[in-house]
């Protein structure tokens, strides 16, 4: 089986005015189904444009994204919206949850979307992801009444919720304090390893970093480096 | 999906100020629509009362060769030139056929001027009729004690001429004034005229009708104007009139009735008129002091005491002096004074004065210039442009049910057809027997124009006849045939109801049975007139009514301008707003289209929020609008001037909410936000998904 994500030369370019910011220059990466892989990076180094163009809410400049078999480039923005919304997930920094819908609703939200349950069925599987992310019990609150690593957690309930293959998530323990971030990174790892869902996520934090199976660094929109810090860590442990 | 749609719009309704904003906006607007809404139709509705129910009937007809539009209450003031129907029984026959049509009325309107003759010339000519009858069939005592009295009554009108006369020398020099005039009063008022007066009383009358009463200013010259119409079918589809003082005119008899409002306005003794305005304004809880037009009717009684003067003889004159002595408790003073002072009248004593006028004075007086019974003498203008007079008797006056104050309605009187048709300048049939008849007592004879010459002065002329030099024996001459007919005019000429249908009928009322059915019915007659080919043309009461009926369409011109401008304001604050609001929201919009939010999605989620906003508050503003409606139609908006006591057809509007006004307003607001909204809703649209992932706001 072929890599899920495929990213063959790609450029991406921002114009500011009349100067061209290059953002991304020349990046090729290949990330296999089932994957958990950190982006890393400083600030501007391009890994969120990186995760744009994975998560089809951007298109590149040059080259080729190749994302669940297909070349986001000859899709249509209905299509590309599509493939969104049945393909990937996503965990934003912010968390983005809707503030004017309970938990549950904005669990359902993508479910409603993609319009293939019923509201038995959708009830069922909501109250399983929130089950499986710990927040069943706030299932009608508003966002507004939750924590900050509660409100992540309905944001991971609410990027799994469609079944996606591809799950992003964008600095996800940036807003969260170093133990909440934990958990957040050990439930997705837990979900990771449980269903198979590719995870990709961008983060400068190292003890992040450190439970990803690879971390690609990025420096000034280029590829410097691919590690793979979960085998250390763990080869580590062996000693 | 709908439901999802519905909850985030409806729970962001209370999300912030912008909405609240938004709703503010749409609560007023909805609310203004509602009540302006309803106060219009109630207005509409109260005005076509008023037109429909008092002369126009529904819909109006008239001949389509006339050179004017119709007007019943015309512009410019003058009567529109219109020309008679040409086969108005035939009108009439097949437009009631049609099955909307209750009743059809025929009329015509046009003026005249009255001068109800004044009091120096009235109490002479009753002088006269009493001195005739003494010299015909010899004196009575009752006949002597009238002739007395009203011998008094004219020397004491001298009497206030001179005064009048002396008070005027003192102002200006009397070179301005005719001596022969002067000298004509000196001698009226001499002791030694009125000792003559019996020796050659029609020498000494003569002299006071030529030469004293041109003196004294005639009475008021009123302008009427009538309906000529068929009375009983006008009393039968006009259920508003009532009939006020004595009584209906008789079917198939002629005369008029005055309408109250001009009898009271224009024919009543000018001081007891001001003093009901006051009585009417002081009811009703106006204060003398605070009001200025009630301070100068007080000033007009105190000063204009003539009228009042002029109507007394030297008994009444005593009396009244008497009355007021008691009651200002003064033990001098002439009647001038008395009346002078009597009439200063206040907020405190004014009931009190009220009271003894109509108690002690006003037996005295005649209030009214024209009675119930009397005949009137009408001057209008023919067709063709010359005069024409006719007596009529007045039977009544009558009055609409709910305007009796407003002028509008009072200003036209009714008059039987008949009469019309003569003021118009037509001939009735009976009229035509007596010029027939009179010509044939004359010996009149039509001459051929070609063989004028002889038959005038050739030698076998017939028509001519010698007048013989005579004394014309007025006697005889009014025993003859012309003289009789002349007589009975005064007296009932009865007439049926195919006289009314046949002779000129300048319009016809129409009265439908389904009032909302107008247009149609509108339609049907103008269809049904080309296929008859009847020459009428059908006009609603709107435009029937001239200027009346404009203003119906000024006040909802108003109102559609107001709507427009609510609707500009609101389209701008709205899309503003709503800019706003969107702008704020990106992230969140970002957010649904990176999770797989379709555009139409979002589009439909913006304007689902402002639908929201709109029912809501609309709907709130609509219930307020309402509660407020109510509380008008409970409590009613009082009519303060003549023209809104028409325009309210009462005292009072009573609006009325109808649910097409709240329809009708709810309609408007949503389609006002929907639109302001959809610049906005297109923007949120086109917000990138990548916009979820930008965290720095």
């Amino acid at each position: 089986m072929g890599p899920i994500v495929s990213i063959i030369d790609v450029y991406k370019e921002y114009s500011l005015g009349k100067t061209v910011v290059p953002a991304l220059r020349g990046v090729s990466l290949d990330v296999g189904a089932g994957e958990f892989i950190s982006i890393a990076g400083p600030s501007g180094s391009g890994k969120t444009t990186l995760l744009n163009l994975i998560g089809c809410v951007d298109v590149a400049t040059r080259g080729t994204v190749v994302v669940a078999g297909k070349n986001t480039a000859e899709l249509s923005e209905r299509e590309l919206t599509s493939l969104r919304l049945n393909t990937i997930g996503f965990i934003f920094q912010s968390f983005n949850l809707v503030p004017v819908l309970s938990v549950f609703q904005n669990v359902e939200f993508p479910l409603l979307l993609q319009r293939r349950l019923n509201k038995a069925e959708r009830k069922k599987r909501v109250i399983a992801l929130l089950e499986q992310v710990g927040i069943a019990t706030h299932a009608d609150h508003r966002p507004s009444e939750l924590s900050g690593g509660q409100r992540q957690r309905v944001a991971v309930a609410r990027a799994l919720v469609g079944n996606p293959q591809i799950v992003l998530a964008d600095e996800p323990t940036a807003n969260l304090d170093s133990v909440t971030g934990e958990h957040i990174i050990d439930l997705m790892k837990e979900l990771n390893e449980r269903d198979g869902t590719t995870f990709i996520f961008s983060t400068h934090d190292a003890r992040v970093m450190s439970h990803a199976n690879a971390v690609i660094r990025l420096e000034d929109g280029k590829i410097v480096g691919r590690e793979h810090p979960a085998a250390s860590a763990h080869a580590a442990g062996m000693h | 999906m709908l439901g999802l749609l519905l909850q985030v719009s409806f729970r962001n309704l209370f999300r912030s100020r912008i909405n609240l904003l938004i709703g503010t906006i749409i609560f007023f607007g909805t609310l203004l629509l509602v009540v302006g809404g309803a106060m219009l139709d109630s207005l509409v509705g109260s005005m076509s009362r008023s037109i429909v129910g008092t002369v126009s009937g529904h819909i109006q007809l008239y001949s389509e060769r006339s050179r004017d539009a119709l007007a019943i209450w015309p512009t410019a003031g003058t009567e529109p030139d219109l020309s008679p129907m040409q086969d108005y029984p035939r009108v009439q026959t097949e437009i009631a056929k049609l099955p909307n049509v209750k009743a059809v009325v025929p009329m015509g309107i046009n003026g005249s001027l009255i001068t109800s003759g004044n009091t120096v010339d009235l109490t002479l000519e009753e002088l006269r009729g009493v001195v005739r009858q003494e010299k015909e069939h010899g004196s009575t005592p009752l006949l002597e004690a009238q002739r007395q009295s009203l011998k008094e009554h004219v020397r004491q009108i001298v009497r206030v001429l001179h005064d009048d006369l002396s008070h005027a020398k003192e102002m200006e020099t009397t070179d301005a004034r005719d001596p022969e005039a002067l000298a004509a009063v000196e001698r009226a008022s001499s002791d030694a005229f009125w000792q003559g007066f019996d020796q050659n009383p029609y020498a000494a009358l003569e002299f006071l009708e030529n030469k004293v009463a041109p003196q004294l200013p005639d009475g008021d010259l009123v302008a009427l104007r009538y309906l000529g119409t068929d009375l009983d079918g006008f009393a039968r589809s006009f259920d508003r009139m009532e009939i006020v003082d004595g009584q209906a005119v008789p079917a198939g008899r002629r005369g008029m009735l005055l309408s109250k409002f001009t009898y009271e306005e224009f024919l009543k003794l000018k001081t007891a008129r001001r003093l009901d305005l006051i009585k009417e304004a002081v009811d009703t809880g106006t204060r003398i002091v605070s009001d200025p037009e009630l301070q100068r009717f007080v000033r007009e009684n105190k000063q204009q005491t003539r009228e009042i003067l002029l109507q007394l003889d030297r008994l009444k004159t005593e009396t009244a002096v008497q009355r007021l002595r008691a009651l200002l408790g003064r033990s001098d003073g002439t009647l001038d004074e008395l009346l002078s002072s009597f009439f200063d009248i206040n907020d405190e004593n004014f009931q009190a004065r009220y009271a003894f006028f109509y108690g002690e004075l006003a037996p005295l007086l005649q209030l009214y210039r024209l009675k119930v019974g009397d005949v009137l003498t009408l001057t209008a203008f023919t067709r063709s442009g010359y005069t024409k007079s006719l007596n009529v008797p007045v039977w009544g006056t009558f009055q609409f049910k709910g305007l009796e104050k407003s002028p509008l309605a009072g200003n036209i009187c009714l008059m039987d057809i008949m009469s019309f048709r003569e003021l118009y300048g037509y001939l009735s049939a009976d009229t035509s027997a007596e010029i027939a008849t009179l010509k044939k007592e004359a010996g009149a004879e039509a001459v051929d124009r070609s063989r004028a010459e002889e038959e005038l002065f050739g030698t076998a002329r017939k028509v001519v006849v010698e007048a013989a030099p005579a004394l014309i024996d007025d006697k005889q001459a009014f025993s003859a045939a012309g003289g009789d007919l002349r007589r009975k005019e005064l007296q009932p000429r009865a007439f049926d109801q195919a006289d009314i249908t046949k002779g000129v009928v300048l319009n016809a009322a129409v009265i439908l049975k389904n009032p909302a059915k107008l247009k149609q019915t509108l339609k049907d007659i103008q269809a049904l007139s080309e296929r008859e080919q009847l020459g009428v043309r059908a006009i609603s009461w709107q435009d029937a009514a001239g200027t009346l009926g404009q203003l119906v369409n000024l006040a909802r011109l108003v109102l559609y301008v107001a709507v427009l401008i609510i609707f500009v304001v609101m389209m701008v604050i709205i899309n503003n707003a709503m800019m706003m609001a969107t702008l704020r929201r990106t992230a969140e919009v970002g957010t649904m289209r990176a999770i797989g939010a379709q555009r139409p999605f979002i589009l439909a989620m913006v304007l689902a929020e402002t639908l929201s906003l709109g029912v809501f508050f609309g709907g709130f503003g609509a219930l307020v609008g309402s509660g407020i409606v109510a509380w008008l139609g409970s409590n009613g908006i009082r009519a303060t001037t003549d023209i809104m006591y028409f325009f309210f057809s009462g005292p009072r509007l009573y609006p009325h909410l109808s649910p097409g006004n709240v329809i009708w307003a709810m309609v408007i607001v949503l389609i006002v936000s929907v639109v302001s909204t959809l610049y906005p809703a297109f923007l949120a649209a086109r917000v990138p998904p990548v916009r979820a992932m930008q965290t720095d706001e």
